[in-house]
Order: C-alpha cells, then sequence, then structure tokens
C-alpha cells in the first residue's frame, strides 16, 4: 500500500514534539477568543433599512400619493441594490421605505439614497418640506430596558430621575442609544385666555410674535478700549416663567398688556400625551407590590460591534450606583429587558450542550474502544472547537444563537474524523500484524485517505447553504461557514493530534497472541448470517429492496397526509411576549388606556406572567421583530402596546408560544368588546416579516380592493386556526373641515392662513422657542395653546376670534385690530378622514394579515385552506381570483391577491435549500467520481440519501414535531455524513477485492469491519444530537439528525453492500476465474 | 343613615326631572349610600351622566368635580367595575360646570363612579353597589 497525505502527515507528527504544543497552542487562543468574541442575542444581520418621511403639510393621500411618492419610489427603485419600496401616503405625510439587499454596505446604501434623493428634490411640487431620513439597523433594538416606577411619584418626577440617570449612562463606553419613553417633560405652557385676549384686542399669533422676538440674545460684536477689547452682547434670553410672563404683548389704553393678563404661565410637566404604567404579575418575585404605577422606561442600545452581556452588566452597575445620588429613593428601578444576560445564558447553555454532547460521545466511545480510545477523542474535540471559535472571532462574527446554533450542529460530525482514525489504530494495535508504530502509520494511511474523501463530501454537503438569499441567509451562514471550518479542523486535527494521541494513550493489549482473523468476530458472524441470504437469493434481494421502498414511500406520504407539518422555523421558548392593541382611528388616549389597562389586568392573572408594562401613546421598545414591522411608529392614540415579561424559561412547564395561545382569546375578548384589535406578538426565530400570513391584494382601484380585501379578511377570520386577523384600512375617523368663506375673509382683512395658523395653535399648540434654564437635560420648550376645556368641541372651535389686519391686508379698508370669531369666516364640513394609500414597488397594494397558531401552527396550510374559499369569491366584475404565491400580478388592470409574509421566506429558504441540496448532490458525486474513478460506484453511495428520510420523517411524526428549516439541515448535512459511511464501506471492499478476496467475501467483511466505526460516528452525531431534542428551534434539526442517523446508518450497513454486490457480481466474474 | 337615604331619593327625582329636560345644568347626583357590612363604605357612589344633546350642541359626559383624583399631571376617576371592585381609570377633563367637569376620555355614559375621592380608597377595594340603584328605582 503506498503512503497517502494522511500517512505522510501522520509520520511527520506522531513522533514530533511540536505537536503537543501546537495542541496546547490551539486549546489557548480558542480560550482567549472565546472570551474576546462579542455576545448577543441577534446576530449581526445587515439590513439596510431607511425610512424617509416626507412631509407634505395640508395634502391628501391621493395627492400625496402622485406628487410625492410616486415619483421618489420611481426614482429609487433606480438604484442598484435596492429589493423592496414600500410607501404609504398618509394625510400630510409620506412614508417611503427603501429596503436593501441582505448584505448591502449600509453607508454605501445611505449615500447612494441621499444623492438620488437630492437629484429630485426639484420635482417635487411647492410645498413639500425637506425629507427626514432614518436608518433602521439592529443596534437600534435595545438591549437593556430598566423601568423607573414609583408609588407616590408622577410621571413628571419619575422622568427627571430617568433623564438624569441617562445623561450619566450616556458616559459609558460603547454604549449606544440612550433613550427614554413615556414620562412627561417640562414645558413652559402659555395657556390662553380666550375671554382677555378678547378683552385686551391680543391675538393668540400676536403672541407668538412677541413671544419669539422677545427671546433673544446675541453677540453684537466688540470694540476697543485702552488696548483692550470689550464684547458686546445684546438681549436676554428668556429663562422663567415669570420671564415669559412679563412680556409686553400688546397696549390697551395707555397701559402696556403683558402676557400674564391675558394667558396664565405655567410652568411644569406638559399635557398629558401618554400613559405608560408597570405591574407585577401573578408570578412576581415575592413581597413584590400589588397594583400599578406610572412608569418610565429608560432603553439603552448598544454599538455595533459590542458586546450586549458586558455593556449589560456595566449599565446595571452603574445604575446601582446613581441610587444613591441621582435617583430619590421612592423611585424603583426595575430590569425589564436584559439582552446581555440572555446572550451570556445561550452562550451558557450552548457550553454546557457542548460539554454534555462530549461526554456522552466519549462514554460510547470508551463502551467501543476502552477507556483509553475515548480519551483520545474527547481530547480533539476542545480543539476542534477552540480553533472554530478563534476563526469566529477573526472573522468577526459575534456568538449569538446562529453561531452558537452552527457550533451545536457539528458537534456529533466533528468527533467522526478521530473517531475513525482511533477506532483504526486500535484495530490495528489489537490485530498485532506489526509493530506499535508501523501499525498506527498503516492504520492511518488505510482510512487516512477514505477520511480526508469523507470530510470533503460532508462540508461539500453544508458549504451551499451558503447561497441562501434573502432575510434568512444571513441567519443561515455562519451555519456552513463555521460547520466547513470545524470540519476541516477536525480533520487536521484528527491526522495530527489523533495519532500522537493514539500511539501513546492506546495499549496494545498483551495476552493473546493469536492472528487477528475478522471472520472470527462477532461483527462478522451477524453479516454473515444476515447478508448471505441477500447475496445468493435475487429473489429475497429484491424483496429486501421492495420493504425498504415501501418503508421509503411510506415515509414520505405521512407529508401530504399531514401527519408531518412544515413550518419555517418553531417559536422558541421566550420570555417575553408583546400584545400589540389598535384602537379604531378616532380613539381618544384615555379609551384606549383604558382598554389596555382591562388586557393587563386580565394578563396579570395569568400564572406564568411576572410583570407587565403598558405603553399608550408611545412605542414599547422595540425588539428585532419590531423593528421589521415601524412598531416605533406606533405613538397614536389610538395605538398601545403591552409588554409581558415570563417568569424564566426554567421555572415554568408552558413554553412562551402556548402562553401566548392560551391567553389570545381573552386579550381578544377584552379588546373586542371595546372595537379594538387584538394581537399577541411573539418573538420570532427567524427572519421577522410583516405578518406571518398576509395577503396583498392588488387592483386597479383602491375602493375594489379594500371591498375584496375586507372579503379575504372575512375567510380569514372564518378559517379555523387563522387568528390576529388584522387589515391596513383605517377605521372611519370623522375630520371637521373649516373651510374659509374667502370672500368675507378678505372684506375683514383676514387671510386663510392667519385662520389655518390660529387654529393650529389653539389645538395642537405651538413651539415659540425654548427657555434657557442651563441647568435642564431635556430641552424646555415654550407652547402656546388654549387649554383644554377651550378646545372640546366645534363649538370652541367656531368661536376662536381671530384679529382683523385691517388695511395692512390690502384687502380691505376696515381699521386694523377687530377680533372676528372664526364662525363669521369660516364653513363647517363634516367627512370622514381619507384612507392612506399603500403602494408595495410601485403598485397599490391592501394588505390583510393574520397569524396561525391552535388548529394550525403552519401558515402553508392555512393559505391552502384558504385558498379555495378566496377563488369563490365572486368579485362584481364577473371574474374570480387566483391567489399567487411567488410574484406580484403583471398587471393592475384586474383584481389579484399575493401571499406574503413568513409563506415568502418560507418559499425562498426551501428554494434555496432544495437547490443547495440538488448541488450538494452533484458536488458529492463528482467528488466520489474523482476518488474512484468510477461513474456507477458513487451512485450506489448515494443511495444512502433517500433512505435517510425512512427515519426523518417518521421521526418527527414520532415527536409531533414539524419538519423546519433546521429539519432540512439536518437532512442536508446527515446526506454528507451517510455518503461518507459509505464510502468507508465501499473503499474497504475495493482494498479487499484489491488483495484478491472473492466479492461475496469483501462485501461481508468490509461490513463487519466498518460497522464498529460507522456506529460509532453515527452514534456520535445521535447522541450529540439528543442535547438539542429538548430546544424548541433546533428540535427539527435534531430530529433529523437522530432519527435519520439511525435508521439510515441500519440500512446503509445492509443495503449498501447488497447493492454493490450487485452492481459488481458481472465484473467479479471474470476476476473470480482469473484469480482460481 | 336613614336622612342621607330620604336625601338622595329626593336629590334624584329633581336629577331626574333636569335630566329629561336635556338640560346638563344643575343636575345632582344620584346617591347610593354605602352599608354598614360593605367591605369598603363609600359614601356615594355615583353614575357619569351625560349633558348637552339639545339643539345642535354635541353630548357630552359630566362627573362630580368631588370625584376627580390627581397625581401630578395625571387625571382619574375611581371607576366601580362589574365585580364590584374600584380601578383607577385616567380620564381627561375639560371644562368645569359648575360643580361638574366635563370628560372627554376615558369614560362611558352610566359607568359607576366613586363621587367623592376619599385617599383611602384605592385600586382593587370592593365596594358594594348593588342592589344596583338605577335612577328608575328612585323615581318611584
Amino acid at each position: 500500500m503506498n503512503e497517502g497525505i494522511a500517512g505522510k502527515l501522520a509520520k511527520q507528527f506522531i513522533n514530533s514534539k511540536i505537536t503537543p504544543l501546537l495542541m496546547v497552542a490551539a486549546l489557548l487562543v480558542g480560550i482567549m477568543a472565546t472570551f474576546m468574541t462579542p455576545r448577543e442575542e441577534e446576530p449581526q444581520i445587515v439590513v439596510p433599512m431607511v425610512d424617509l418621511f416626507i412631509p407634505f403639510p395640508g395634502a391628501p393621500p391621493a395627492e400625496i400619493e402622485a406628487r410625492v411618492a410616486k415619483p421618489i419610489e420611481r426614482t429609487l427603485t433606480e438604484i442598484p441594490g435596492v429589493d423592496y419600496v414600500y410607501s404609504t401616503s398618509m394625510p400630510d405625510v409620506a412614508l417611503v421605505t427603501v429596503r436593501y439587499k441582505v448584505g448591502e454596505d449600509a453607508e454605501k446604501s445611505m449615500v447612494k439614497l441621499w444623492s438620488t434623493l437630492m437629484k429630485n428634490m426639484d420635482k417635487m411640487p411647492q410645498g413639500v418640506q425637506f425629507p427626514l431620513m432614518k436608518k433602521v439597523s439592529i443596534d437600534d433594538v435595545p438591549v437593556l430596558n430598566l423601568t423607573f416606577w414609583s408609588k407616590s411619584r408622577d410621571p413628571y418626577e419619575i422622568r427627571k430621575a430617568a433623564v438624569a440617570v441617562a445623561d450619566e449612562l450616556k458616559k459609558i463606553k460603547n454604549i449606544g442609544d440612550v433613550e427614554i419613553k413615556g414620562g412627561l417633560k417640562r414645558q413652559i405652557k402659555i395657556v390662553l385666555d380666550k375671554q382677555k385676549l378678547l378683552k385686551y384686542n391680543v391675538s393668540p399669533l400676536q403672541i407668538t410674535r412677541q413671544v419669539q422676538m422677545a427671546n433673544s440674545q446675541m453677540t453684537s460684536g466688540d470694540f476697543k478700549q485702552m488696548n483692550q477689547e470689550i464684547v458686546v452682547r445684546t438681549g436676554k434670553f428668556l429663562e422663567s416663567a415669570a420671564d415669559v410672563g412679563n412680556i409686553v404683548v400688546g397696549i390697551s389704553g395707555a397701559s402696556p398688556v403683558y402676557l400674564r393678563d391675558v394667558a396664565s404661565v405655567v410652568d411644569g410637566p406638559e399635557e398629558v400625551n401618554n400613559y405608560n404604567f408597570f405591574g407585577w404579575a401573578a408570578a412576581a418575585p415575592k413581597g413584590s407590590v400589588s397594583g400599578e404605577y406610572p412608569a418610565v422606561t429608560l432603553t439603552v442600545a448598544k454599538r455595533k460591534g459590542g458586546d450586549a452581556s458586558l455593556l449589560a452588566e456595566k449599565v446595571i452597575a452603574r445604575v446601582a450606583g446613581l441610587r444613591q445620588t441621582v435617583v430619590p429613593s421612592d423611585i424603583t428601578v426595575t430590569e425589564t429587558r436584559n439582552y446581555g444576560a440572555t446572550a451570556s445564558e445561550k452562550v451558557m447553555t450552548l457550553l454546557e450542550h457542548l460539554l454534555m454532547a462530549v461526554v456522552a460521545v466519549t462514554i460510547v466511545v470508551g463502551f467501543f474502544l476502552g477507556w483509553r480510545g475515548s480519551l483520545v477523542v474527547l481530547a480533539s474535540v476542545p480543539i476542534t472547537f477552540a480553533l472554530t471559535l478563534l476563526i469566529y472571532y477573526l472573522l468577526d462574527y459575534s456568538l449569538n444563537r446562529v453561531t452558537l446554533f452552527a457550533l451545536i450542529f457539528v458537534t456529533g460530525i466533528v468527533v467522526d474524523d478521530s473517531i475513525i482514525i482511533a477506532e483504526n489504530i486500535h484495530r490495528h494495535f489489537a490485530m498485532k500484524r506489526q509493530p506499535k508504530l508501523q501499525a498506527a502509520i498503516t492504520a492511518i494511511n488505510e482510512v487516512g485517505n477514505p477520511t480526508i474523501l469523507a470530510t470533503f463530501t460532508v462540508i461539500a454537503a453544508v458549504l451551499p447553504m451558503v447561497f441562501v438569499s434573502g432575510l434568512m441567509g444571513p441567519y443561515m451562514s455562519p451555519m456552513p461557514i463555521g460547520a466547513s471550518l470545524a470540519m476541516i479542523f477536525s480533520l487536521l486535527v484528527a491526522l495530527i493530534a489523533t495519532p500522537w494521541l493514539s500511539f501513546r494513550l492506546l495499549k496494545t493489549e498483551s495476552g493473546h497472541t493469536e492472528e487477528y482473523d475478522v471472520t472470527k468476530t462477532g461483527y462478522y458472524k451477524v453479516f454473515n448470517t444476515l447478508l448471505s441470504p441477500f447475496i445468493e437469493s435475487p429473489f429475497k434481494r429484491w424483496l429486501a429492496f421492495g420493504v425498504v421502498g415501501l418503508m421509503l414511500a411510506g415515509a414520505i406520504a405521512l407529508v401530504p397526509l399531514k401527519a408531518v407539518q412544515m413550518k419555517m422555523l418553531p417559536f422558541d421558548n421566550k420570555n417575553e411576549f408583546q400584545v400589540i392593541l389598535d384602537m379604531p382611528e378616532g380613539t381618544s388616549l384615555e379609551q384606549t388606556a383604558r382598554v389596555a389597562k382591562e388586557v393587563a389586568a386580565y394578563l396579570k392573572t395569568i400564572p406564568e406572567v411576572s410583570s407587565y408594562q403598558y405603553y399608550v401613546g408611545t412605542n414599547a421598545p422595540i425588539n428585532f421583530n419590531g423593528l421589521v414591522r415601524h412598531y416605533y411608529l406606533r405613538q397614536k392614540a389610538n395605538m398601545a402596546d403591552i409588554q409581558v415579561n415570563l417568569v424564566h424559561k426554567g421555572d415554568r412547564q408552558a413554553q412562551s408560544h402556548d402562553i401566548a395561545k392560551r391567553v389570545r382569546p381573552g386579550v381578544q375578548q377584552i379588546a373586542l368588546r371595546y372595537h379594538g384589535n387584538a394581537k399577541i406578538v411573539e418573538i420570532p426565530p427567524g427572519p421577522p416579516v410583516m405578518s406571518t400570513l398576509v395577503a396583498e391584494i392588488y387592483g386597479p382601484s383602491q375602493s375594489e380592493q379594500i371591498a375584496l380585501a375586507s372579503q379575504v379578511k372575512q375567510v380569514f377570520k372564518e378559517t379555523p386556526g387563522v387568528v390576529d386577523v388584522d387589515w391596513v384600512v383605517e377605521a372611519d375617523q370623522k375630520v371637521y373641515n373649516l373651510v374659509v368663506n374667502k370672500e368675507q375673509a378678505a372684506f375683514r382683512g383676514v387671510s386663510a392662513e392667519q385662520i389655518a395658523q390660529t387654529l393650529r395653535l389653539s389645538l395642537a399648540g405651538m413651539d415659540v422657542g425654548l427657555i434657557h434654564t442651563g441647568n435642564d437635560l431635556d430641552p424646555v420648550t415654550i407652547q402656546v395653546r388654549l387649554p383644554q376645556s377651550d378646545r372640546t368641541s366645534l363649538h370652541d372651535l367656531t368661536g376662536i376670534f381671530v384679529q382683523s389686519q385691517g388695511m395692512g391686508s390690502l384687502t380691505t379698508r376696515l381699521r386694523a385690530g377687530e377680533m372676528i370669531p372664526l364662525s363669521e369666516l369660516v364653513k363647517v364640513e363634516e367627512k370622514i378622514q381619507e384612507k392612506s394609500i399603500f403602494h408595495k414597488d410601485l403598485r397599490r397594494v391592501v394588505y390583510v394579515t393574520a397569524d396561525v397558531a391552535g388548529a394550525t401552527e403552519s401558515p402553508v396550510y392555512a393559505m391552502l385552506d384558504m385558498d379555495k374559499k378566496i377563488q369563490k369569491i365572486k368579485l362584481p366584475a364577473g371574474y374570480s381570483i387566483n391567489p399567487l404565491y411567488t410574484a406580484a400580478p403583471t398587471s393592475e388592470d384586474k383584481m389579484a391577491m399575493k401571499w406574503d409574509g413568513e409563506w415568502q421566506i418560507t418559499f425562498e429558504v426551501f428554494r434555496d435549500l432544495g437547490t443547495a441540496f440538488a448541488v450538494v448532490l452533484v458536488i458529492i458525486y463528482l467528488l466520489i467520481i474523482g476518488w474512484f474513478q468510477s461513474f456507477k460506484t458513487p451512485l450506489i453511495m448515494m443511495i444512502a440519501i433517500p433512505l435517510s428520510l425512512v427515519g426523518i420523517i417518521p421521526g418527527h411524526w414520532l415527536h409531533g414535531a414539524f419538519f423546519t428549516a433546521t429539519s432540512m439541515i439536518g437532512m442536508i448535512a446527515l446526506a454528507g455524513i451517510m455518503v461518507r459511511n459509505s464510502v468507508l464501506l465501499i473503499d474497504f471492499i475495493q482494498i479487499r477485492r484489491a488483495e484478491g478476496v472473492a466479492l461475496k467475501q469483501a462485501v461481508i467483511e468490509s461490513a463487519a469491519v466498518r460497522t464498529r466505526p460507522i456506529i460509532l460516528t453515527s452514534g456520535a452525531v445521535v447522541i450529540g444530537s439528543i442535547v438539542m431534542l429538548f430546544d424548541p428551534i433546533f428540535q427539527g434539526l435534531a430530529i433529523s439528525l437522530i432519527w435519520g442517523g439511525i435508521l439510515s446508518t441500519i440500512l446503509t450497513l445492509v443495503v449498501v453492500p447488497i447493492v454493490y454486490y450487485m452492481a459488481e457480481k458481472k465484473s467479479d466474474k471474470p476476476s473470480m476465474t482469473n484469480v482460481s | 343613615m336613614k336622612t342621607g337615604i330620604r336625601k338622595s331619593v329626593w336629590l334624584l327625582t329633581i336629577a331626574l326631572t333636569l335630566l329629561f329636560g336635556g338640560c346638563g345644568h344643575n343636575e345632582l347626583k344620584p346617591v347610593t349610600s354605602g352599608k354598614p357590612e360593605l367591605p369598603a363604605a363609600v359614601e356615594h357612589i355615583v353614575p357619569v351622566r351625560s349633558g348637552g344633546g339639545a339643539a345642535g350642541e354635541a353630548e357630552f359626559l359630566l362627573v362630580p368635580k368631588s370625584a376627580i383624583v390627581r397625581r401630578g399631571e395625571l387625571t382619574g376617576i375611581l371607576v366601580v367595575g362589574a365585580d364590584d371592585r374600584l380601578s383607577l381609570r385616567w380620564i381627561r377633563t375639560g371644562r368645569l360646570m359648575q360643580s361638574d367637569v366635563v370628560v372627554l376620555g376615558g369614560l362611558d355614559k352610566g359607568e359607576f363612579i366613586v363621587g367623592t375621592y376619599d385617599p383611602a380608597l384605592h385600586e382593587g377595594v370592593t365596594v358594594k353597589k348593588s342592589p344596583r340603584v338605577t335612577e328608575e328605582d328612585h323615581s318611584k
């Protein structure tokens, strides 16, 4: 036998002093890398997404759509790298969202967007204001939320404390954005008194002008005197409410009118614009108070590339230090989110899993090879992982749930190479045909080259997953990269470290000296009795094939029978979920708060809920899901978010998804009582989407789209298992349109702008400047507004006065100064607020959204179910629609519907994984052709691949699990592992045949000799995967590897030798005669 | 106690006539007196009334000024729920009308509230309002 690369390498290192040094060095850098790699919860996924807010005050949605949204969308789609362009044309503003392809460089994308936008700003109509550009990135998601709450303080005071803490926290290195949610800011309120204004003949607009003019200070320059430069500064900024009150705003008779004469100036909290409350629930820690308390949330985000757990620890320590100084003792600070801790926990769980897997594998190996053999394997694993972690660190990966997944995934595979080598050395030592060193090198030579080939088949199996596109791509890519690298390292370890270790640790047992004979081993006897009947009788052979074929068909049949359902990713067991409450548009803040409170009161009683916090009028701190769903825009009065924190998953039986399912009916019932819509939002395990189920409705006109959408919505509602049904169409909201009577206004010396300004000032208030206090951390604005009690009805509005500008307006000869009530100038029209217009890639669209839970957990089945009902919908135009699956309709002339949401990603992932799998098969085929120089042999080896399905699908059925993307990954990886087993088998057959052994004998011998390493390696995969079985996300992978591994190993050991025998039978005959 | 009940009946009669008149002024509160065996003796529990609604004027809700709970800038009312438990409801208030305040948001017409806020009362306290005293009962 000539020496291969493996043998040469082993020879170099087996007695080298450098080998142990290399091993120790690898371990050390690995340990360092583990501590230096930043830890975080979510992977760093770069999905450059930019929100553009383009204000066009006064314009209705239709005009915004035509004049602003559409032209901008058109230009934006020209930018290379743009994946989708969405827009929402609302009254007064257009929101255009640009989503770049995953992985596009964020900065470059911003520059491209900026230049394209600037190039086209001249085409915008008059009145369009400068766009606000906001880049949305994963680092905007806060990693730590601290809730400040108090029994005795009000939101204004709590916010003050939170702002002070935020100011201190900003000094921490590597801290990202620190934001404050809820609470009330300090404000100087100029509350106008209508009666007094009338009495002193002062108009509100006059006040704003006077305040703005009074609030000025500037450096005027300098002059020289006596060799000195003296700086001159003029004016004085307003510094207090008293300053503001003392501004002279008009004249009455001969005396000045001060602002305090016509308005009350109040220094204090702004008007209530949000409700943010915190409360402990049923599973609160012992001794917590009941009831709910005003709260303010401080959110801390991290900088790109930072370590979430480190940052969280630092912040918490800093806040604890501030407790004595900045935070009053009656304000409690509670941690309501700590992704740093969860990230650390994930890392710890992984390490625990790894350890368990390694120990389990070691025990199995020990069972076959003795404790010395197991020690060899045990030593090689940490080295492999250490090197892989080093590569992760060097490639700027962070330790997150995806990279960890990759490591767990390869645990069972990386020990294989070492096992094969150690086992063969062990076998050769036991055979005692050669001296120890020679035996070791022969052993390595024998299996070395097939091991190299086998390693590359496994790499070939996992590597094509890099090409999964879309949002799922970055989720997947650490896996093939990590796994491939780990495989290469494990191969190197197996060829360098394992021989060194085996040579020293494995003992040639003394005692029995007889010549080793394979035919005397138990394995041989088993395979002889097992395989001989099939080899000898063609009938039995075909019978066996038939049985295996039937098993395969039966297993596959479980899929269409829905015994095994497909789903992209199952829900993870998280410690939180959210309730998203949408009241009909036009619901008051207090009404929304009331419903939120009632929902919260219900959630409070759920035994697993530890605390809750509801946010009305301001959005709850977002998570990755909320980022993609634009939950940070949820700041309207009719929206509320309830953050529900559960007890730690270790302390409860139920999974978070089951709890979410359980509370859904109760929550929705409460919301429905007030005509609201409540959704239970869980953190999706994979890439977030707008909603699990999304129906995009296209059509020629908005009214037709809405009509069809409402029918589709009805179908959604009637389908069991479809929950949280909603759509984007706003409820009818009453609008009073005050139409200015132009002639009358002109005659009285009042301009339309004056009326509009006065009304805006009266209702929404107008910020007229800042007071310059110097020691407030938040800017303190001065706001002019009517008191709440004077702006509650139409009657109040039309009773507002405007001042005639008299001849100054050039439209009248009347004298200026007359106060005219609006009722004389405007006509009131009652209308319904126009609906927002949505675009996706330039097409008008209406979305109907829903989630699935309960009767069906997989959107695909719900979609197929609803398809039939949707096809039955009769459209006024006389045709019916056929829901589309993969691409938007080509024309908008006809009504059409397309499924989107999780389906889109599922489709992309399974399409890409399917393609990857096909590529894998081709690459494996090519690799083996290259090795065996035969077109036929590779096909025989690849028979093992479909056989894994016999185990995988029924395995899922047994566990009642979904066939998920991770199951698919398991299946692909298994293809590599199974081919490797076949390679080892057939390689040995060929070696034996080359030595002149008869075909049948060679086949049985090979099965007997190779069973042990095959069972050992497959056993390692199976046992290494068992720890994953209890993790909701990795369950699919574990089932695939365990059941697929067991079944296909057994079948491979029987089927592959038989098929090989059949295939080689004809070519064997002549060689037999030659030999004999 | 007895005088309290008699007084309340008397007041209610007036209140009803005024209510039927559709005029929101000078309304008096229908009063239910707390009984001694109640878990919490609440002096009076009143329904949220509506005012306005007359020619061209929009309807609005009224609560007694004494019922308002203030927590800094937040304004609330203790509401008696269907389960007879008190809960604090945040409301938005508008104009004052004599001893009443117009409520702009957060309450429904006919809900029962604690007419006079007592700092001793807090959320979760059970009060007894049954047999629910409706205006019709008292008008007899």
